[in-house]
């Protein structure tokens, strides 16, 4: 199989001599009549997320081809990560005509774009993670595939807390800012419904690199069980250090909020050996439309898809067949297809929630193996469970415009 | 006792984090010049130590060949472009060496591609060191150890040695040392390749606390004039007090106020700027 890093060094190339000046790249010839936007981070520290999300939307648009006897292409548009730019681009965009975006990794950006692209009357749907997105600030425009913060909770802290009753004493790392007082709030509440004990919280910043002193603080109140409650290079570096400080061997770690394969494969399976992880999807998700989608990326691009690359396939292909259905890429028009969607989705039975345009799907909690018990080299945790879990729309604080 | 614990957790950072800003601080002592292009030395150095291990290489000839590897690179950087700019002015040196930085990051993420990766401590340190209460990993106090031999050494080099002596009269005045027959042109190469090959054995130490991503070098950066503006340009022992000063501070402050551990750094060198403009230990 093809080595990942191999694919991405190779698109790192690739990807400065092809962008346009104006950051817009039309991934198919002139000539296309309906162009799906993907404002993704193609530079910058998240543009590995960013260049699987490229290749997930143009798997899609590909094999669709022609939706209401037009051709099919996308644009993939360099966000950089930061919010202003990726608005200026989405204007660009829409200027020129295109009205169906799918992308935004990041929140920050991700929220900027859905206000901008809704403003404009068009649709965009996303996997970031803010709560805001289909909570506070939901509008008609904007739909959120990823599951927000309060069900990443309740289906990896209550499970673990079931499956280990000996687990009593809980301590939690955490940035400060909503994402991590969203996850922290729902662990709390859990605790407290349980008779849990919260030994300890450490927050950070979001910029902090260095946790050493964090789990100092951490291992002084000998917990049973910690919850780490950062993401991405923040979680990896937590859980690297968690694990040369013996932690491993006296608690049970949980990473509530990891981004799958991506970040499996930078921590390797010695630091992730019993570690429980919560996932959005994992390539070993057991649905008819996860196998199917699985067996392509096996048979296209040698390798396994990711959470970037499988969510920007399927978030892609929602805006397609809602046009499909609504026979025409008008924003107002396409948004009210997607409304009360059911499709059989990466995670199972999946379904698009009118009242706040939140998709009703699994969350995984997963747990690392073994390098011995790995069946091939992405083979790094199991499922141990999942479920659905949300908040109603009013509890999220959605009023939808 | 939680302080006792990150008194010596923050010792460990701080060693760290002076082997990172003395090379900066030699540099700027003897030439004058401000190399923004440091924190990429140390961005090298621990990759080329993953990339070693990668390939099966023991880490310990990863931990010895990286910072030889960026030394002679920085020698070479040097003899072809660097000193060509010496006699222009800092916004010159700062124009160049943060071209130089972007060019070695795109570098690695073109050699080894946007993603990180893990970098595991040798076998023989990958447990923890248990007395009591007290639990520490055996390569971060492996990491202590070294730093700190290594902090006498090149004290001594710096004080008990000709090239030191050479190092700190060229510091004072160029001109006086090369009219006494010095190369201080081959003199200024040397001390350029040992800033960097400590920068570049401090990427390679911390690859296994931190793993490595094509991003690293930035952050080091910052903390590296963090500890040489609070140490004072130029300044050896600034170097050492300031990079434990700021180890043990962040360290201390994750348990009185974890959320401002990083916003502390930041203002003790607000602090030291604005009443002792020339760092702790600084010269004019």
């Amino acid at each position: 199989m093809l080595n990942r890093r191999d694919l991405l060094k190779s698109s790192a190339l690739t990807a400065g001599s092809l962008l346009l000046p104006a950051g817009l790249r039309p991934a198919f010839a002139a000539g296309e009549d309906i162009t799906i936007g993907a404002p993704l981070p193609m530079s910058g520290p998240f543009a590995a997320n960013g260049k699987f999300g490229s290749m997930g939307t143009a798997m899609i648009v590909e094999e669709v081809g022609r939706i209401l006897d037009r051709k099919l292409g996308y644009i993939e548009i360099d966000t950089e990560g930061k919010p202003a730019t990726a608005v200026r681009k989405v204007q660009e965009a829409m200027e020129r005509g295109v009205t169906l975006f799918s992308g935004g990794i990041l929140s920050s950006e991700a929220l900027a774009m859905g206000k901008e692209v809704a403003k404009g009357n068009g649709v965009f749907i996303t996997t970031a993670g803010a709560d805001e997105i289909t909570g506070s600030e939901c509008n008609k425009g904007t739909f959120r595939w990823s599951v927000p913060t309060f069900g990443a909770i309740e289906q990896t802290v209550r499970p673990l807390i079931e499956q280990l009753p000996d687990a009593k004493r809980w301590y939690t790392i955490t940035p400060q800012y909503v994402f991590g007082d969203g996850l922290l709030n729902a662990a709390k509440a859990i605790f407290k419904e349980k008779g849990i004990e919260h030994v300890g919280n450490s927050y950070h910043s979001l910029t902090e690199k260095e946790f050493s002193g964090y789990l100092t603080n951490a291992m002084a109140a000998k917990p049973d069980a910690l919850l780490i409650l950062n993401f991405g290079s923040q979680s990896s570096d937590t859980l690297r250090q968690a694990v040369s400080f013996g932690m491993k061997q006296r608690m049970t770690i949980l990473l509530a909020w990891a981004s799958g394969l991506e970040q499996f494969e930078t921590l390797g399976p010695d630091l992730m050996e019993g570690v429980y992880f919560g996932a959005q999807y994992w390539h070993g998700i057991d649905s008819p439309f996860n196998r199917e989608l699985v067996a392509k990326v096996q048979a296209k691009h040698k390798m396994n898809p990711n959470y970037a690359f499988a969510s920007a396939y399927l978030t892609t292909k929602l805006l397609i067949d809602a046009a499909a259905k609504a026979g025409s890429t008008d924003g107002p028009a396409v948004a009210k297809a997607m409304e009360g969607m059911k499709y059989a989705g990466l995670t199972g039975d999946e379904e698009i929630r009118a009242a706040d345009h939140q998709v009703i799907k699994n969350y995984y909690l997963l747990k690392g193996k073994a390098k011995s018990a790995m069946k091939d080299k992405d083979d790094y945790a199991d499922i141990i469970s999942f479920g659905k879990s949300f908040q109603s729309p009013e509890e999220a604080l959605c009023k939808m415009a | 006792m939680i302080y006792l614990f990150q008194l010596v957790n923050g010792i460990g950072l701080g060693m760290l984090y002076f082997l990172l800003a003395v090379g900066l601080s030699i540099i700027f002592g003897l030439l004058h010049f401000v190399n923004f292009a440091h924190g990429a030395f140390y961005l090298l150095g621990a990759y080329l130590v993953y990339d070693m291990t990668e390939r099966g290489v023991n880490f310990w000839a990863g931990l010895l060949l990286a910072p030889i590897i960026v030394a002679g690179l920085a020698a070479l950087t040097e003899t072809v472009l660097l000193r060509r700019i010496y006699h222009l002015p800092h916004t010159f040196h700062i124009l160049v060496t943060v071209g130089l930085a972007l060019v070695v990051q795109e570098l690695v993420i073109i050699l080894w591609g946007p993603v990180g990766g893990n970098v595991s401590p040798p076998d023989a340190l990958g447990g923890v060191f248990i007395l009591g209460d007290f639990i520490y990993p055996q390569y971060r106090l492996f990491v202590i150890g070294l730093t700190l031999v290594l902090a006498i050494g090149l004290w001594w080099l710096l004080e008990g040695t000709r090239l030191g002596a050479v190092v700190r009269a060229g510091s004072e005045s160029t001109d006086m040392v090369s009219l006494l027959g010095i190369d201080i042109v081959r003199v200024n190469t040397a001390v350029f390749a040992l800033g960097a090959g400590l920068a570049g054995l401090a990427g390679a130490l911390a690859a296994p606390i931190r793993g490595v991503e094509p991003f690293m070098g930035i952050e080091a950066l910052g903390i590296a004039f963090v500890v040489v503006v609070i140490g004072g340009m130029g300044s050896y022992t600034g170097a050492l007090i300031a990079g434990l000063l700021v180890g043990i501070v962040q360290s201390v402050m994750a348990t009185l106020w974890p959320e401002g551990a990083r916003l502390m750094i930041y203002l003790g060198m607000g602090l030291v700027i604005l009443t002792m403009p020339r760092g702790l230990l600084g010269r004019a």
